[in-house]
């Protein structure tokens, strides 16, 4: 599939800055999940859960790139 | 799990803690009643001085290979302390020795500078109307500047300046110097290289000094670590029975222990500890809430308990889980990595850490299960290293000659049908979240009644079916699902049901990183065929060699990547995703008074 133009610009916005978020977030929570960790070990689970999380916005952007481009 | 009490008189005491620590299968709980709580026994607190005593020695010495020898605690007991100020000595000798040898070499490295200059260290002390200077000096400024007279021997990599004291050199020296060194002070003689040699002789003098005192240090330790191993093994478990009574419920004449133990177990235990105190103690079964929790799976669901656990102990009466990530993790990993190549280097990197690290054992060998998944995953798309093996356009039959590979069938080839993998990506997901639903209800189900679980967890099934069928019937059929969903989701969960249907959405939209992840694995794999190709082609020796070098580099380098990808992302669906709909989790190991690590 051929992108070009603005279209293929969005594409690259859309999951660039939603990556961005996700980076942002994942490292607020990950060195505060860090810290708790070093308190007591057995939070592991959960601080793996919360520090997941924000993935979904690095998604939500894959999905509106391959809308934009037409993939789906 | 039955939990019971075992009442005795006191005099019985030392035998049923004996006799519980054998079997090992009692989880003691600690004792939360009217009656004091026992004092540990009196050797207790010796004991732990001795244990401390033991470990520090242990840590003191070398490490050497001994075998566990007989325990003798009286020979270690009376000589724990000659022992240890053996050890002090040489290690306080060793260090000391240390110190002198990089003192020589601090000597040695300013000697060696004014070697050539054919001054002894006499000279260089200077005189009482000679002052001497040594450093990096400007010679053409300090001419310039100075008009006493003075004289300059260069040195291998440093000058002496002698002067008159009191004359102007000095202060032309403070221009004209790049460097100073100042002279050690001590008790030297004869030219730099005399002291430079001399710093050598003495250097390997110390040297021999400490193999000397390694030797006897490792002596002793061959003496002694394997009679203080099998001490620090007897007095941990001494002092874990010493002082099991601080768990327990004590009067003046008699205790009182609760503790769990596995239902099938209890006609033993009760046979056996009746045995040692001759039927004088009373054994209860009570009620009790929130049991320890063990895992009881198959051997091959086994060991992905240690997932499980890494999330969160199961409670009680809920599902394991691992027999779900058993089922599905390797899938999701072998999906997303899906190359056969990679499968097999996957595989040598868990088998390797298998081996290496006893104690993540269960969680490599789990992981294996999923190196297979990606091996066989690799052979259905036909991939291996990124190259394809096999089907109609197969650059292995291309490169062999071996026509055979292409009639070898594929499901499809990856790399030209992300589409398909998008749409299997999402199906995956509506299909394991939906799994996860279903496991809820049987939880809801066995904890409450079937009304619980279908207002809390089939609701949501009903949610899915309506928009479903909004979809595809229109709104007349659609609507009033929807209507009843939400009315029974709103019954079940209440406002927070409601809050959360968004997040349903995403959960499903979550598995589309499996599609991403597969972009990646196969975008990888071609990047570093790709990077190699020209090299291969070149003609060359030299770009051959390149070649093969990069794509050595590169699978290993993408091994890596991939297992991290392939795991972090699979582990993360099932924790996230999946065991949000149903896993509670909580629930507190068990862990029988006497076995390993109880502790």
């Amino acid at each position: 599939m051929a992108v070009s133009g603005l279209t293929a610009i969005g594409a690259g916005l859309a999951i660039g800055i939603s990556a961005l978020a996700t980076a942002w977030a994942q490292a607020k929570i990950g060195s505060a999940g860090v810290g708790a960790l070093a308190e007591d070990d057995s939070l592991f689970g959960s601080v793996l859960i919360l520090t997941a999380l924000p993935e979904t916005i690095v998604i939500f952007g894959l999905v509106v790139s391959l809308v934009v481009t037409g993939f789906i | 799990m039955t939990k019971i009490s075992v009442t005795g008189p006191k005099k019985y005491l030392n035998d049923v803690i004996d006799e519980l620590h054998s079997l090992e299968v009692l989880d003691i709980e600690a004792y939360d009643g009217e009656l004091e709580t026992g004092e540990p026994f009196e050797e207790a607190e010796d004991l732990s001085q001795l244990l401390v005593d033991i470990r520090s020695l242990e840590s003191k010495l070398p490490e050497v290979d001994v075998e566990e020898e007989d325990l003798e605690l009286e020979e270690i007991e009376n000589n724990v302390t000659e022992i240890s100020d053996k050890i002090d000595r040489l290690t306080g000798k060793k260090e000391r020795l240390e110190r002198n040898i990089s003192g020589l070499n601090d000597e040695r490295k300013f000697f060696k500078r004014i070697t050539g200059t054919g001054l002894t260290y006499d000279d260089l002390q200077g005189s009482k109307n000679l002052e001497v200077f040594i450093g990096v000096v400007d010679e053409e400024v300090l001419e310039e500047k100075a008009s006493g007279s003075f004289d300059i021997v260069e040195g291998k990599s440093a000058s002496v300046v002698i002067f008159e004291k009191d004359s102007d050199v000095e202060q032309a020296l403070m221009d004209a110097q790049e460097r100073s060194f100042e002279l050690p002070e001590g008790d030297y003689s004869g030219t730099p290289e005399e002291i430079v040699s001399n710093a050598q002789t003495k250097k390997s003098e110390y040297r021999n000094e400490i193999e000397t005192v390694e030797a006897q240090l490792e002596e002793l330790a061959v003496e002694w670590r394997g009679k203080l191993e099998t001490a620090e093994k007897y007095l941990t478990e001494r002092i874990e029975k010493a002082e099991a009574p601080l768990n327990f419920g004590t009067t003046d004449n008699t205790f009182i222990i609760e503790g769990w133990i596995p239902s099938d177990s209890y006609a033993t235990f009760e046979e056996r500890v009746a045995e040692v105190t001759e039927g004088k103690v009373y054994i209860q079964q009570e009620e009790g809430e929130n049991p320890p929790v063990e895992h009881d799976n198959t051997r091959f669901v086994k060991p992905f308990e240690s997932f499980t656990d890494l999330m969160s102990v199961p409670k009680y009466n809920e599902i394991d889980p691992s027999i779900v990530l058993m089922l599905t993790f390797p899938l999701f990993f072998g999906f997303m990595i899906g190359d056969a190549g990679y499968g097999l280097t996957s595989l040598a990197v868990f088998y390797g850490g298998m081996k290496m690290f006893q104690k993540a054992s269960a969680m490599f060998k789990s992981l294996m299960y999923a190196s297979v998944a990606t091996f066989l995953f690799g052979l259905a798309f036909g991939d291996a290293f990124g190259y394809v093996i096999f089907g109609h356009h197969s650059e292995l039959a291309a490169v062999t000659g071996i026509h055979l590979f292409e009639q070898i069938p594929i499901l499809w080839h990856r790399a030209e049908h992300l589409g398909q993998v998008f749409t299997i990506s999402a199906l995956i997901g509506l299909v394991h979240v939906n799994l996860g639903y279903l496991i809820g209800m049987y939880n809801e189900y066995v904890r409450h009644d079937f009304r619980h679980a279908f207002l809390e967890k089939g609701s949501w099934l009903m949610l899915e079916a309506a928009a479903i069928l909004w979809f595809l019937e229109g709104t007349a059929v659609g609507a009033p699902v929807m209507v009843i969903a939400l009315a029974t989701l709103w019954a079940g969960e209440g406002v927070e049901g409601i809050v959360e249907i968004p997040s349903l959405l995403s959960n499903i939209l979550s598995y589309l990183r499996i599609f991403g992840v597969s972009v990646a694995a196969v975008s990888l794999a071609a990047v570093v065929n790709s990077m190699a190709n020209p090299l291969l082609t070149s003609g060359s020796v030299i770009g051959l060699a390149a070649g093969i070098g990069l794509l050595i580099f590169g699978h290993v380098f993408n091994t890596f990547i991939k297992i991290m990808e392939g795991f972090l992302q699979g582990i993360r669906l099932h924790y996230v995703e999946m065991f949000g709909k149903f896993y509670e989790g909580g629930g507190r190991k068990y862990a029988p008074f006497g076995a390993e690590g109880s502790t």
